[in-house]
């Protein structure tokens, strides 16, 4: 167990390699000139430029600049923005905020998405079944962009101006757990459509199976077949799919984080895009491939939870 | 590993929700009082995030502008007809419009107690002017003698040799006469001089901004000490506080703020802003989204603020170096008279723009209304007479080069279809990544169709209108515009003796622009803001700053 974890994290070094040099690749191949990014649309100042760029080494080679770059993270910097910033004081505070973002949606995700796909799959062909698959189909069919501007406009202003509840901020991050609600409600959407029908199949394939027949037979009650043997084996595909998903909604969080103005990594990267902020970009993505790695790492490891039948030596 | 799963996992989901609840602890317990508005809330004015810590000279973008305004005042302030007016100076004079004095009034003070004095000037804008600090503000000092040794300009570009080093690190053109007198030497004559003065850039900074080493400290970029009519409430950690606080500076000489407190709230986006202005989770806003100008008038009704800002757009030619239909100056004119400018400014771009008649914008005295004349009419027949009669048919597709990062498109669409529909020309909108590549190629004369620009001033003064974009050897001239009796009304405006002889000069330079139209003016740029009704004498000045001195709560 001990030794795959170490095995698993020794894969991570080269997958996180070749990761970032495709993003700073990408990144820096853009066309255009992030020094003009800062300048508007006025003439880059001569003096100016010469200087960032013997700070930044944007004269040098692709590969001597990555080699910089990743010496430079070895040591825990994650260098400078082109307007005087260290990296790691913008990630700070930040990674909590998306972090907090996404296991709201997750948590979201969970709840519902399992709740609804346990409900349609034990009442298959049902009116419940059949509302539960229109409903899905709603939610995918909504892009975050929308439902975000929606709910936002609809709980945050209307709610508000009509009845005086002032429950639902509309952005921001003033608000403690209330800020989180919305924005992890919007952020979960298209996920729980996916995860309600994917617990329906699973569910409903793992009801067929002999040993469930079998536990019904030998006269055990409902509860405990539906808990103990259907769902419990019908979760690995789930546990995948969320696992797969905290990196999914990490990212997923620049165009809510966006939308609710808060503070986290998503509208940063946004942000940074928009500025040719390179450096922080390259961080933002780095870290997200980290923490994409890691959760793959634990749903590997939360299969022989699930599974005794799986076992790592 | 055999342990009861079920457990675990239930465990597991427990830790998530701690994780969760945990970040609800973390943030400051100011819940606003449902819907009723509390007189302690500070007032809130929406900005983007600084782009540098405040300090004056590295500030060039208009949020930290917006927040430097509510902690500095300059030497001069601007009346309601955009004319400088004196504020901390007593008196600028010059005799030769090269060599200036300024005199300051005594008694202002910075918010450390230490006075306003010439020194505070004079270190301020020397820091600025040093290339060595690389400070965004740094060109608005280069009229000044000694800007050059202090700036070195690489010979070769971009080459392999290196700039040399700098000669001087102060301005060899800033004399500190006494306490509170200072003189100012310019490379070249100014008389719009005076006119600068109340910009960002040239505020003063007291003695504590300084390290032992000279350079401005750290805390002092998150902490400026000011001499206007508000001071930091505490230190802003830029990258991490998503709002800047201030508090009225009750000693400030030109008495009280008639705030106590204002909070500048960093938004990403316009639009979130706009509902959080709607919802009364925000004051002011001097800037609108663009789909919610339409409904906006209505919604605020006097609280809705629509005027003129400072930019300009323009579709610009290369007319010594471009295509045939860029050097005729005939079917540049054509082309102005065949834009519908009303139309796009309406429909396009909702309102946030109007159509421009002038090279000089609305909102530096020297502008004329209608000063474009026929040229910048609406005229498709007599458009298409011209563009015929100079022989526009036969000369090829009209290219229109754009920058396809900066909402463009639709009004370049929108140009081509009446140059398409009036004038029966081929058009080709071109888009390319990035401005720069518009501005380079230019500069390496191999830009040969027609190109967007825009122009936001630095100073209002209409010289900046002029000079930098159209004289011979300016920095900005991408046209190749070059024109005798341009630079002799220019020189002539620059050496009056006054303000006002000045303008009358730079009008009758502006007046050979109109008729050679190197760029076709094709919008005025506005400022669309709204305020809540939380705050009442909410006016915005001509550099798009709040002026939040006057503000009060309603």
């Amino acid at each position: 167990m001990g030794r795959y974890v170490v095995r698993r994290l020794l894969q991570a070094i080269p997958v996180l390699l070749g990761t970032t040099f495709l993003i700073f690749a990408i990144v820096y191949a853009l066309p255009g000139d992030p020094l003009q990014a800062l300048a508007g649309d006025r003439r880059v100042d001569p003096v100016f430029a010469q200087t960032m760029r013997e700070m930044f080494h944007l004269n040098e080679p692709l590969l001597v600049r990555y080699w910089y770059y990743v010496r430079d993270i070895f040591s825990g910097d994650f260098g400078m923005t082109f307007r005087g910033l260290p990296v790691s004081t913008i990630f700070e505070g930040k990674f909590q905020v998306t972090l907090n973002l996404a296991m709201t949606a997750l948590l979201i995700e969970a709840v519902v998405g399992i709740g609804l796909g346990l409900i349609a799959a034990l009442r298959r062909g049902s009116w419940a079944d059949t509302g539960v698959l229109a409903f899905t189909l709603l939610l995918v069919s909504i892009p975050t962009l929308v439902s975000g501007f929606v709910l936002q406009l609809v709980l945050g202003v209307q709610l508000k101006l009509s009845t005086g509840i002032d429950f639902f901020p509309v952005a921001g991050l003033r608000d403690g757990w209330r800020s989180y609600l919305v924005p992890g409600i919007v952020l979960a959407g298209t996920s729980i459509a996916y995860l309600t029908r994917l617990t329906r199949t699973s569910l409903m394939e793992t009801l067929r199976a002999d040993y469930v027949r079998t536990a019904i037979a030998k006269g055990m009650p409902r509860r405990r077949v539906l808990g103990r043997h259907a769902l419990r084996n019908s979760l690995i595909p789930l546990v995948t799919y969320l696992g797969a998903d905290l990196g999914t909604l990490m990212g997923g969080a620049v165009i809510t984080e966006t939308i609710f103005n808060m503070d986290g990594i998503g509208r940063q990267l946004f942000q940074s895009v928009y500025l040719r902020e390179n450096s922080v970009v390259v961080g933002i993505v780095t870290v997200l491939v980290l923490v994409y790695i890691l959760a793959n790492l634990i749903v590997d490891l939360l299969y022989a939870v699930l599974d005794p039948r799986i076992r790592y030596e | 590993m055999r342990v009861t799963k079920g457990a675990k996992f239930i465990a597991g989901s427990a830790l998530l929700m701690l994780a969760v609840a945990a970040c609800g602890g973390g943030e400051s317990p100011s819940t606003p009082g449902g819907g009723g508005t509390t007189t302690a809330q500070p007032v809130r004015v929406e900005i983007a995030e600084p782009q540098h810590e405040l300090v004056p000279g590295n500030t060039a973008e208009t949020s930290g502008a917006e927040v430097l305004n509510a902690l500095f005042i300059g030497l001069v302030n601007y009346d309601a007809d955009k004319k400088p007016v004196n504020q901390i100076a007593e008196t600028i004079t010059s005799d030769d419009q090269v060599n200036w004095t300024i005199k300051l009034k005594d008694g202002y003070k910075f918010h450390d107690g230490t006075p306003v004095d010439a020194q505070s000037f004079v270190d301020s804008w020397n820091y600025t002017a040093n290339g060595a600090n690389a400070y965004e503000g740094n060109y608005f000092m280069g009229s000044i003698v000694g800007y050059d040794e202090m700036n070195p300009v690489d010979p070769d570009g971009e080459g392999p040799q290196e700039a040399p080093a700098a000669t001087a690190t102060s301005l060899s053109g800033l004399k500190v006469v006494d306490n509170l007198t200072f003189t100012v030497a310019l490379k070249n004559p100014f008389s719009g001089f005076p006119t600068m003065l109340g910009y960002t850039a040239f505020y003063p900074m007291p003695k504590a901004a300084f390290g032992p080493d000279g350079k401005v400290t750290e805390a002092y970029g998150k902490s400026p000490v000011g001499n206007g009519p508000f001071k930091m409430a505490k230190p802003w950690e830029r990258g991490k506080d998503q709002s800047i606080s201030v508090v009225r500076y009750d000693e400030f000489k030109e008495g009280q703020a008639k705030l106590d407190a204002v909070d500048f709230m960093i938004y990403t986006d316009l639009a979130t802003a706009y509902r959080d202005l709607q919802a009364g989770n925000l004051d002011i806003m001097d800037q609108l989204p663009a789909e919610a100008i339409g409904s906006a008038k209505a919604e605020f009704g006097d609280r809705y603020i629509e005027q003129p800002s400072s930019g300009v757009g323009y579709i610009g030619f290369p007319i010594k170096t471009g295509a045939d239909y860029a050097k005729s100056a005939d079917i540049r004119k054509a082309i102005s008279m065949a834009i519908d400018r009303k139309t796009i400014t309406e429909t396009v771009f909702s309102g946030t723009r109007v159509p421009a008649d002038d090279f000089i914008s609305p909102v530096v005295s020297g502008y004329r209304q209608g000063a474009c004349g026929e040229a910048c009419t609406y005229d498709p027949v007599k458009a298409k007479e011209l563009f015929d009669s100079a022989g526009g048919a036969k000369m090829g597709a009209i290219e229109l080069g754009y920058n396809a990062d900066g909402g463009h498109k639709e009004w370049i669409e929108a140009v081509a279809n009446n140059l398409r529909t009036n004038l029966g020309a081929e058009v080709t909108p071109k888009p390319v990544e990035k401005f720069a590549t518009i501005l380079d190629d230019l500069g390496a004369k191999k830009w040969k169709g027609a190109f967007r620009m825009a122009w936001i001033m630095d100073y209002p003064s209409p010289e900046n209108y002029l000079k930098p974009i159209f004289a011979a050897k300016a920095s900005s001239n991408y046209s190749g515009f070059d024109d005798k009796a341009f630079e002799e009304h220019i020189k002539a405006g620059d050496s009056a003796k006054t303000l006002e002889e000045g303008i009358a000069a730079y009008q009758a330079a502006d007046d050979i622009l109109l008729k050679e139209l190197p760029y076709i003016p094709v919008y005025f740029y506005q400022t669309n803001g709204a305020f809540s009704q939380n705050v009442k004498n909410v006016k915005i000045d001509p550099f798009e700053r709040i002026e939040l001195f006057n503000v009060e709560r309603a």
